[in-house]
C-alpha cells in the first residue's frame, strides 16, 4: 500500500465537534488506493477551487438502463486509483429500517468490490455505494441480488420512491406510507428500472402534514396524510399539559391559522370548531397526548414539485384533496399510470410533469385524468378573464 | 481517450466506448460495438433499429425518445431490451453511432 | 439469467418484533432530551430513538461500527433518517447512556431532535460531482462546527431545517430550508465548438436554456450563447460536457432563507434569497460560516418561541429582515426571473 496522501487542506477538517467526512475516506484510505486517490483529487479541488470529474459517464448492468452513474476522473495520470470511480444506486427499505445482518451482507460486498466508501443516504433516497470500476459493476449487482438488495433508479425514470417512518414509529401516521412505497416500488420496478420517460418521475409519501420526506418540495407526485373528521381531544391530558406549565395560549390558540381553538382558563377546557380547521397540525405536534388526528384518514395527492430550473422550481399543488388509500392502492396507481400516459404522449425531452402541466394547463391536465376541478385546487380563482372554452361546451 | 481497432482503422472512443466522431460509424463499427454491448451478432430486428437510431440522429441531431423508439420500431421496451441488453441508451445508441446520451442522471 | 426487478428488501424484515407489533399502533411520543425520542404505544410499550447526525459520506468499517452498537444495544435495529442522521431504536431505557457513551467515544453525538437544528441535508460537491460549483461536504462540516451547540442543545424557537446543494440542480430541499447554501456560477460557460460538434445534440442543448441565450450555429456545427441573457444556470453543461461552466474565480455559495415543508400554522414556503454571492474559500469557508452562523444567532435571539425561520420574517417583514442581519439588500433581491411581478409589493405599508 503506498503512503497516505498528504491534504493539508482537507487535515483541516479533522477535528471539531461534528463527525468528519475527511476521518471517513481516510479509514478506507489504509485499505484501497481509490480511496487514498480521493483524498488526494479532494485536495487539489480544494487548492484550486474546482471539481475533477468529468461530465457523466453512461455504464450500466444487464437488463437495466439506470441505477449506476458513471464517473471518471479528469486527472486519472494523477490519481489512478479514480480513472474509474462508479456510483451505484440501491434500493433502501422503506423507511430507512435496517438489520444489521441483512446491511452487513451488504457492505462486505462493497468491500470486496467497491471504494468502502457509501452516502446513507443520497437526496432521492437510494443507498450510495461510491466509486467502482466498470468491471466490478456487473458483479457488485449480482452479489448484492443474491443478498436481496436491488439497484434504484437514475436517468429518465421512475426514481426510487420514499417515504417517512409512518406507523413504523410514529402516531402522526395517517396512512400506512411504508406499505405504500412498498407496494409502488414493486409494482412499479419496469418504470424504476428501466428509463422510458420525458425526464425523471419522483414520487415521495408522507405520513402528515409535516411532510418529513419533504414530499411537496422534491417529488413530482407528493402523497401526504390528512383525516377528515375532528381532532380528537383527551381532556385530563389538556389539564395536566396546562398544569404543567404550557403555554396553551402561544403555542397552540394564538398559533392556530384559521383561529378555530379557544382555550377556557376557568375550566381548563380546550375547543375546537373542526369545520374550520384547515388539518395544518400545529396544535397537535405541540400536544401529542392530549390531541390525535380524526380517525376517517387518507391522502392529499399534490402533483409537480421539483427544484430546477426551466420554469423555476415548483412545490406540489393539489390534484385530490382526499383520496382513500387501502391496499392495493387501485386508485392512486390508477391516477399515476394516467398522469405517466399523458405526460409520455406530451411531454417535451426533459421536461417534468409540473412544467408540463404549466404549458398545457391544468384544464388539458384534469381532461387526461379525468379528475373534476375542486376549490381546493386554488388559492384563489383565477383574476383574469382570459380563459378557453371547449368547442362542446359553447352553442354551435 | 483510448481507441478502437475496427478492420485496421482506428478510431477514437469515449470511456464509455462511444464513438467520438458520428461521421466514422459504418455497419463494421456497429457490428465491433455490438459485441461490447452483448449483442453477438446483429439480427435483421437490431439493424432496425440501429438503422432507425442513426437516420434519426442525422436527421434530427437528437436521438428519439424512448417513447417515440418504441413506437417507431413497433416494439415494446421489454423486446428492445432482450435486443440489447444494455437498453436502448448506452446500448443501441452506442452501436448506431449516436453522441452519448445526456442529461440528468 | 440474472435475476432482476424483485426490488428491495422488505421493510417488514428490517423491523424489530416491537415495531412490528405496534405497527401503527403509536399513541404518543415525547422528546426526553436533543437526542432522544421516546414512543408509547397503545398498550404502554415503549420504544426509545436515540438520533445522532452522520457526515453522511460514512466508509464502511462506520456502519459496521454502527452495527456493533445495534447489536448491543438494539436487537440489531436500527433506522436513517431523511436528513441523514442515524436512529437507534431501543427497548431497554437502560441501554440509553450506555449507548451514548459509545458514540461521543467514536466521535458522535446524539442531538437534531426538537427545537434544534437536525442535521444539515447536503449533497456531493467535489467528492463525487460533475456539475458543483461549491464543495458540499467541506461546508456542511465547517458550518455544522460552528453552530454545533443548536444542534446539542434546545435553545431555538422552532426547529431549523439547513441545507446545502452544490449547484443549481438542488439535489435536496434547499429551496425550501430554514436556512440554505446554495452553489451558484457567475459567468457563463465557454462554448467548445469543435467538441460541440461530435459530442452534443445541438436541438437539446438550445432548449435547455431557460433564458432563450443559445442558438445553433450552423456552420460550425455548434451553438452560440448570448452571453447578456445567461445567468449561468449551467443547464446546458448537463447536456453538453463541451460547454464548461466552472470559473474558480466566480463560482461561489448563495444564502436563502425562510423556507419550511410542514404546513404546521403557515403552509409550506419557498426559501427567499438572503446573499446573493459568497466565494469559495475552502477548506472552511469562513464567511459563508460567519453567515449562517449571524442567520441563525439573529433569529434565536428575535423569533417568539414556535416561529419558524419564516415565520419569524413574515411577521417582522424584509425590510427589517435587513436591517437586523445588517445584510445588504440589493438588485439582485429582486426577481427577474420568470415569476417575479407577485413578488413585488404594491403598497405603501412598511416598518421603517
Amino acid at each position: 500500500m503506498p503512503e497516505l496522501r498528504k491534504t493539508p487542506m482537507l487535515d483541516q477538517l479533522l477535528d471539531g465537534p461534528f463527525p468528519s467526512f475527511v476521518k471517513e475516506i481516510k479509514k478506507g484510505a489504509e485499505k484501497n488506493e481509490a480511496c487514498n486517490d480521493l483524498l488526494g483529487q479532494l485536495e487539489l479541488s480544494y487548492e484550486e477551487k474546482i471539481t475533477h470529474w468529468k461530465h457523466g459517464g453512461i455504464v450500466g448492468v444487464t437488463g437495466y438502463g439506470g441505477g449506476v452513474i458513471g464517473r471518471y476522473s479528469d486527472v486519472p495520470e494523477q490519481f489512478p486509483g479514480l480513472t474509474e470511480f462508479h456510483t451505484m444506486r440501491v434500493n433502501q427499505p422503506a423507511g430507512w429500517f435496517y438489520k444489521t445482518d441483512r446491511l452487513r451482507k451488504l457492505l462486505d460486498i462493497w468491500e470486496k468490490r467497491g471504494s468502502g466508501l457509501t452516502n446513507f443516504h443520497g437526496a432521492t433516497g437510494d443507498i450510495i455505494l461510491l466509486g467502482t470500476h466498470t468491471d466490478e459493476l456487473q458483479n457488485v449487482a449480482d452479489d448484492l441480488a443474491h443478498e436481496g438488495w436491488d439497484l434504484g433508479g437514475s436517468g429518465s425514470d421512475l426514481r426510487t420512491p420514499s417515504a417517512c417512518v409512518g406507523p413504523g414509529r410514529c402516531e402522526w401516521a395517517c396512512i400506512d406510507t411504508l406499505d405504500i412505497v412498498d407496494t409502488l416500488t414493486r409494482r412499479y420496478q419496469n418504470e424504476l428500472h428501466r428509463p422510458m420517460w420525458p425526464y425523471k418521475f419522483k414520487i415521495k409519501i408522507s405520513g402528515c402534514a409535516n411532510d418529513g420526506v419533504a414530499a411537496k418540495a422534491r417529488a413530482d407526485c407528493s402523497i401526504i396524510g390528512t383525516w377528515k373528521d375532528n381532532i380528537q381531544v383527551n381532556r385530563t391530558e389538556v389539564v395536566n399539559y396546562v398544569n404543567g406549565g404550557f403555554d396553551i395560549i402561544g403555542q397552540v390558540v394564538d398559533k392556530c391559522p384559521t383561529k378555530c381553538i379557544s382555550y377556557n382558563p376557568v375550566t381548563k377546557s380546550l375547543s375546537i370548531d373542526d369545520n374550520n380547521c384547515v388539518r395544518c397540525h400545529n396544535c397537535i405536534n405541540k400536544m401529542p397526548k392530549a390531541l390525535r388526528q380524526g380517525k376517517i384518514n387518507g391522502a392529499t395527492i399534490l402533483i409537480g414539485g421539483h427544484a430546477p430550473i426551466l420554469q423555476s422550481a415548483f412545490m406540489s399543488w393539489v390534484v385530490v384533496p382526499f383520496m382513500e388509500m387501502k391496499p392495493p392502492y387501485t386508485e392512486i396507481s390508477d391516477l399515476l399510470e394516467k398522469i405517466w400516459e399523458w405526460w409520455d404522449e406530451n411531454g417535451k425531452m426533459r421536461e417534468r410533469t409540473g412544467e408540463l402541466i404549466y404549458r398545457l394547463g391544468m384544464r388539458s391536465f384534469l381532461k387526461a385524468t379525468g379528475l373534476p376541478a375542486v376549490p381546493q385546487m386554488v388559492l384563489h380563482p383565477r383574476t383574469n378573464p382570459f380563459f378557453f372554452w371547449d368547442k362542446e361546451e359553447v352553442n354551435q | 481517450m483510448p481507441f478502437i481497432d475496427v478492420n485496421g482503422e482506428q478510431l477514437e472512443v469515449d470511456e464509455d466506448g462511444f464513438l467520438q466522431d458520428p461521421e466514422k460509424w459504418n455497419e463494421d463499427v456497429a457490428k465491433y460495438l455490438a459485441k461490447t454491448e452483448q449483442v453477438e451478432e446483429l439480427t435483421e430486428e437490431h439493424w432496425k433499429m440501429v438503422n432507425y437510431l442513426h437516420d434519426y440522429f442525422k436527421k434530427y441531431q437528437i436521438a428519439p425518445m424512448v417513447r417515440k423508439l418504441c413506437k417507431d420500431n413497433g416494439m415494446d421496451l421489454k423486446k428492445v431490451y432482450e435486443l440489447f441488453p444494455t437498453g436502448p441508451a448506452k446500448g443501441a445508441c452506442k452501436i448506431a453511432g449516436l453522441p452519448k446520451p445526456t442529461g440528468c442522471v | 439469467m440474472v435475476k432482476t426487478d424483485f426490488g428491495p428488501p422488505k421493510y417488514l424484515d428490517m423491523m424489530s418484533d416491537l415495531c412490528k407489533r405496534n405497527y401503527g399502533k403509536w399513541k404518543y411520543h415525547e422528546v426526553l432530551d436533543t437526542g432522544t425520542l421516546v414512543h408509547v404505544a397503545e398498550n404502554g410499550e415503549k420504544l426509545y430513538t436515540v438520533r445522532s447526525a452522520t457526515p453522511r459520506l460514512i466508509h464502511i468499517d462506520t456502519l459496521r461500527v454502527f452495527c456493533d452498537l445495534a447489536d448491543k444495544y438494539c436487537n440489531g435495529f436500527f433506522r436513517f433518517t431523511s436528513r441523514h442522521s442515524i436512529e437507534f431504536l431501543l427497548e431497554d431505557e437502560s441501554n440509553i447512556e450506555p449507548l451514548k457513551a459509545d458514540l461521543h467515544a467514536m466521535g458522535y453525538s446524539p442531538g437534531g431532535v426538537g427545537n434544534t437544528i437536525s442535521n444539515m441535508l447536503h449533497t456531493q460537491g467535489w467528492i463525487h460531482c460533475h456539475t458543483p460549483a461549491i464543495d458540499a461536504s467541506g461546508i456542511v462540516k465547517a458550518v455544522m462546527d460552528e453552530v454545533f451547540d443548536y444542534y446539542t442543545e434546545a435553545k431555538l424557537p422552532a426547529r431549523l431545517r439547513l441545507s446545502l446543494a452544490c449547484c443549481l440542480n438542488m439535489c435536496g430541499a434547499v429551496h425550501c430550508s430554514d436556512v440554505a447554501i446554495v452553489g451558484i456560477h457567475r459567468v457563463p460557460p465557454k462554448v467548445l465548438d469543435e467538441k460541440v460538434a461530435k459530442m452534443c445534440e445541438i436541438p437539446n442543448v438550445v432548449a435547455a436554456c431557460p433564458t432563450r441565450a443559445i442558438r445553433p450555429e450552423p456552420a460550425k456545427k455548434s451553438v452560440v450563447i448570448n452571453d447578456e441573457k445567461c445567468m449561468y444556470c449551467g443547464n446546458c453543461y448537463t447536456m453538453c460536457p463541451a460547454i464548461p461552466i466552472f470559473d474558480p474565480k466566480n463560482d461561489g455559495a448563495a444564502i436563502f432563507v425562510g423556507g419550511k415543508v410542514s404546513d404546521a400554522r403557515h403552509p409550506a414556503m419557498f426559501s427567499k434569497l438572503a446573499v446573493p454571492y459568497i466565494p469559495n474559500e475552502p477548506p472552511k469557508w469562513p464567511t459563508v460560516v460567519k453567515t449562517v452562523r449571524m442567520l441563525i444567532d439573529v433569529y434565536a435571539k428575535d423569533a417568539k418561541q414556535g416561529e419558524r425561520y419564516g415565520e419569524w420574517i413574515n411577521r417582522i417583514g424584509w425590510e427589517r429582515f435587513f436591517k437586523v442581519t445588517g445584510l445588504p439588500f440589493t438588485d439582485k433581491h429582486i426577481d427577474d426571473y420568470i415569476f417575479s411581478v407577485p413578488t413585488f409589493r404594491s403598497t405603501a405599508t412598511f416598518k421603517w
